[in-house]
């Protein structure tokens, strides 16, 4: 049932890159920072009610702390329409250089939340030298230590892509991870699991869908 | 050692370190000047997040960009891990902005915001490969200037510093630091830089003064000898003139780290003249100068707009006393309402019109109101100058719990000078009867919800206070007192906090100590004492140990008294309450007198105005009663000195905790230290 009086809002989806040293921030600062964007962008936001107001903005996947990207995901509640190139414009004059806003468009109101929708993300590995990778060995487990518990995860349930070379790039590979309700498993501790022919200089998050 | 970044070199380091946004820079707001023939860093020596709050730091770092030709960046002491990490890969400190090694820099500042950073001190300076003592500095080695709170008492500090700079530091820094360039420029000598620096207004410079014996420092009046004539024998605070026409608003950095006090900070007032005499902020800070409500509103939009943050603090030392205090908040109240910006303000008055203001910025959300009554007895509230009657606790009790509070923490010191064992019960008397007036005005059902607690710190003597001659007393006693309080609380819904003040040695050694006391620092360091504030860290060990090596008795620093014409280790720093107001202060005391606030009442003779040739600067009048607290007398209850912090790593305290409507009482002192290189008061 929808209420017909219920206030009306537009759902703003941002994506955004994290670079550089800025990779190494954590899920929870990258959102302080972009909530801080968004205020100083002064775009429309919408506000939760009750007792401790707060700005209606949802965060994507979180990403694991040291892992770049280039397509990372918030979504915004406008209480009004603002044309998206205004908004991109605003967000990026607002942004720090390596956390920078890329792209705005709007969204169905029902669409499912970034943070469920994209389950699988393909990652970039650079090397220090270039690498064949036949060169890199996946062990069939990693264990993880979580909320202090022992868990192994097998590693072919997540890794959906593997290890794939990039072309012209002999230093870069790519593979792709997908999240599973039950947990997931994060690109660089598979990389710490993996043999690797040589030492690596960044992980990229460069898609997600 | 040249200028350059080591980023490339710290970044593995950083990766691995247990908060690598502490060391990132990249924030919003951070500056970078690329030229400069003039390099400064100004250090807060503890971590990022607790100095990121610093409004000395944010401050003076603006004011020394603004010079042409010169750069200021921030430089914080990296956290323990960081710390060990560094050493081991033999690499040295750095600046955030430009991650270059602080020796490369031309000039280090440090603030000096509580007494437990010394050993920090020598920890950064170390670990930028600069010697410790400034006599051991070679000529290319940066000047290193201290400043802040305690340099008020700049003794224990002494061996470490090139030059201190007394009071607030917006335009005696870089005055100071001009004078650096351009004898560097010139090619001069450390000891002919130290000696311009010595005749500039504010400026002490340790090393070109001797150190007298106890007996020849009363003989002849001072504890300081100069070492060649010309220079002078008093060094006076300064303070910064234009601070109430100024802007309230200063560009700042927004920091991704989650910060203490992570928010913007408009200083709304600098100074609070109600005279506790156990008070350091309030004769340091001396006189009142409030900035006007439209500065404050304006510089408040301003700021929000500029940063995106969404809580702001009005900051001073006494908040509530500000003349147009109500339509500050008025006005912001109707600018941001439904935004969800929260407003907050680290200090009311004890009374209703405190709970007044209060309510106005609350809105819903009430949380916990804190109140400093600092003394459980009426006669021991006149003797510490608290003006604060039962009536006025009471009154502001009865008001909170009818507007809807229902937690209320009150703040006390314990062994105060001529404390009883009658005012140590009065304490529990004092919170039981503001218990049962909690219970009176709160309807029936929702009785179980009150609380009301006690939270006990021990009275630390501060330096150039009226009480700076009295001593602390023994643990043991102390620990004796807070059972009798505990035993004399009958009922169970009220909670005693009293916090083993493990480290209060350290601080009435750093807070009265001599030049002495500099040497205990440097040993204590060198056994390995370093983060004294952090519990955690904290080793009592080292100082232990250190003042036994060096044959130095600790407690009795801590604990001897003095009459009033005993000449303190601290007198040549003056700051501006002259030394004869200071004793009859004493005097008053010891009579249960009282002296009012001179922004309210008549001029009590401080000396501060005329010695500085300046005025209270009130954006309107001040009057007593103003807003329904029918009552006269300046009824006012902010500033404690209780040390206790919520925050997990808090700062041990100082001197000026506040009553804070919303539990944040470093703010408070934070706010009033921003004009000195010093930092926040706690
Ligand atoms: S000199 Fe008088 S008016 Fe000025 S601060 Fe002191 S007591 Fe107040």
């Amino acid at each position: 049932m929808t209420d017909p009086n219920a206030p009306r809002f537009f759902r703003l989806r941002c994506i955004f890159i994290e670079q550089g040293r800025l990779a190494m921030l954590s899920h929870l600062e990258v959102a302080h920072t972009l909530e801080r964007t968004v205020r100083r962008a002064k775009l429309p936001f919408a506000v939760s009610q009750g007792f401790s107001p707060h700005m209606k903005i949802a965060f994507g996947a979180a990403l694991p702390v040291g892992v770049g990207s280039t397509c990372e995901i918030f979504d915004l509640q406008l209480t009004e329409y603002v044309a998206p190139d205004k908004a991109l414009a605003a967000l990026r004059a607002a942004s720090v250089p390596d956390l920078m806003v890329q792209e705005c468009r709007y969204i169905e109101g029902k669409a499912p939340a970034a943070s469920v929708a994209f389950p699988t993300s393909t990652y970039e590995v650079v090397f220090e030298a270039p690498i064949s990778v036949a060169g890199i060995k996946v062990p069939e487990t990693v264990t993880v230590v979580r909320k202090r518990k022992e868990k192994t995860l097998v590693v072919a349930d997540y890794l959906v892509q593997p290890f794939a070379a990039v072309e012209g790039s002999p230093e870069r590979v790519t593979f792709s991870l997908e999240a599973k309700p039950t947990g997931s498993l994060r690109p660089d501790v598979l990389l710490e699991h993996c043999t690797l022919p040589a030492r690596t200089i960044s992980i990229t998050r460069i898609a997600q869908r | 050692m040249r200028y350059r970044s080591i980023w490339s070199e710290v970044a593995p380091l950083v990766a691995k370190a247990e908060r690598p946004s502490r060391y990132i820079n990249h924030e919003w707001g951070s500056v970078l000047t690329p030229e400069a023939d003039f390099r400064f860093c100004m250090v807060y020596p503890d971590t990022y997040e607790l100095g990121q709050a610093n409004q000395a730091l944010r401050i003076l770092v603006n004011a020394v960009n603004a010079r042409p030709g010169m750069s200021a960046e921030r430089g914080f002491l990296p956290a323990a891990d960081m710390c060990d990490a560094l050493r081991q890969a033999g690499l040295p400190a750095f600046s955030i902005e430009g991650c270059a090694p602080l020796n490369s820099f031309d000039a280090v500042g440090i603030t000096l915001p509580h007494e437990l950073a010394a050993t920090n001190v020598l920890e950064i300076l170390d670990l930028s490969g600069i010697p410790v003592r400034a006599a051991d500095r070679a000529e290319d080695d940066p000047i290193v200037v201290g400043g802040g709170p305690c340099a008020y008492n700049p003794e224990p500090y002494a061996l470490f510093f090139d030059a201190i700079n007394i009071g607030e530091g917006e335009e005696s820094l870089p005055e100071g630091l001009e004078v650096i360039r351009s004898l560097r420029a010139q090619g001069a000598s450390r000891r002919d830089i130290w000696r311009a620096l010595a005749k500039l207004d504010g400026w002490y410079v340790p090393q070109l003064y001797g150190w007298r014996s106890a007996d020849e420092a009363q003989a002849a009046g001072s504890w300081i000898e100069p070492v060649e004539p010309g220079l002078p024998i008093t060094v006076r605070k300064q303070i910064y003139r234009g601070f109430a026409q100024s802007s309230g608003w200063e560009p700042c950095v927004v920091p991704f780290a989650e910060a203490v006090h992570d928010r913007l900070n408009v200083e709304i007032l600098r100074g609070c003249a109600r005279g506790c005499r156990f008070c350091q902020a309030g004769m340091m800070y001396r006189p009142v100068r409030e900035r006007s409500a439209d500065n404050v509103v304006s510089s408040v939009v301003e700021g929000l707009a500029q940063t995106g943050y969404d809580e702001v603090s009005l900051t001073s030392l006494s908040t509530t006393d500000h003349s147009q205090i109500r339509r500050i908040l008025t006005r912001l109240n109707s600018a941001y309402e439904g935004s969800g910006v929260r407003i907050s303000i680290p200090s009311q008055r004890l009374d209703s019109f405190g709970i007044d203001m209060a309510g106005l910025v609350a809105g819903q959300k009430k949380g916990g109101l804190t109140f400093a009554p600092e003394a459980g007895t009426q006669r021991l509230r006149d003797v510490i100058n608290k003006n604060v009657t039962e009536d006025d606790l009471f009154g502001a009790i009865d008001a909170a719990f009818e507007a809807g509070w229902r937690r209320c923490k009150l703040y006390f010191m314990i062994g105060l000078p001529t404390e009883t064992d009658d005012d140590v019960k009065g304490i529990a008397r004092l919170v039981q009867q503001a218990y049962e007036h909690a219970r009176a005005v709160v309807p029936k059902d929702q009785r179980g919800s009150i609380q009301i607690g006690a939270s006990v710190a021990l009275f630390v003597p501060k330096a150039q206070t009226p009480f700076q001659w009295d001593g602390q007393i023994p643990p043991e006693e102390a620990l004796r007192r807070v059972n009798l309080l505990r035993h004399s609380v009958k009922y169970r819904a009220i909670s005693i906090n009293w916090h083993d003040p493990k480290t209060s040695f350290v601080e009435a050694v750093m807070s009265r100590g001599g030049r002495e006391a500099s040497y205990l620092v440097e040993e204590a360091w060198r056994r390995g004492a370093r983060f004294d504030a952090w519990s955690e860290h904290f080793n009592e060990q080292a100082w232990r140990d250190a003042a036994d090596s060096l044959g130095m008795d600790v407690a009795a620093i801590a604990q001897a008294s003095y009459p009033t014409d005993y000449i303190m280790p601290w007198e040549h720093i003056s700051c501006g309450a002259s030394r004869r107001w200071l004793v009859r202060e004493r005097a008053l005391a010891e009579q249960e007198r009282t002296t009012p606030d001179c922004t309210f009442e008549h001029c009590s003779g401080c000396g501060v105005c005329m010695d500085l040739g300046v005025d209270n600067e009130l954006a309107d009048e001040r009057v007593l009663g103003s807003a329904g607290s029918a009552d006269a007398a300046g009824k006012l209850g902010t500033v404690a000195g209780a040390a206790t912090e919520e925050g997990a790593n808090a700062v041990a305290g100082d001197c000026a905790v506040a009553a804070a409507a919303g539990a944040d009482s470093a703010a408070v002192a934070n706010a009033a230290a921003a004009g000195p290189i010093g930092g926040d008061a706690r």
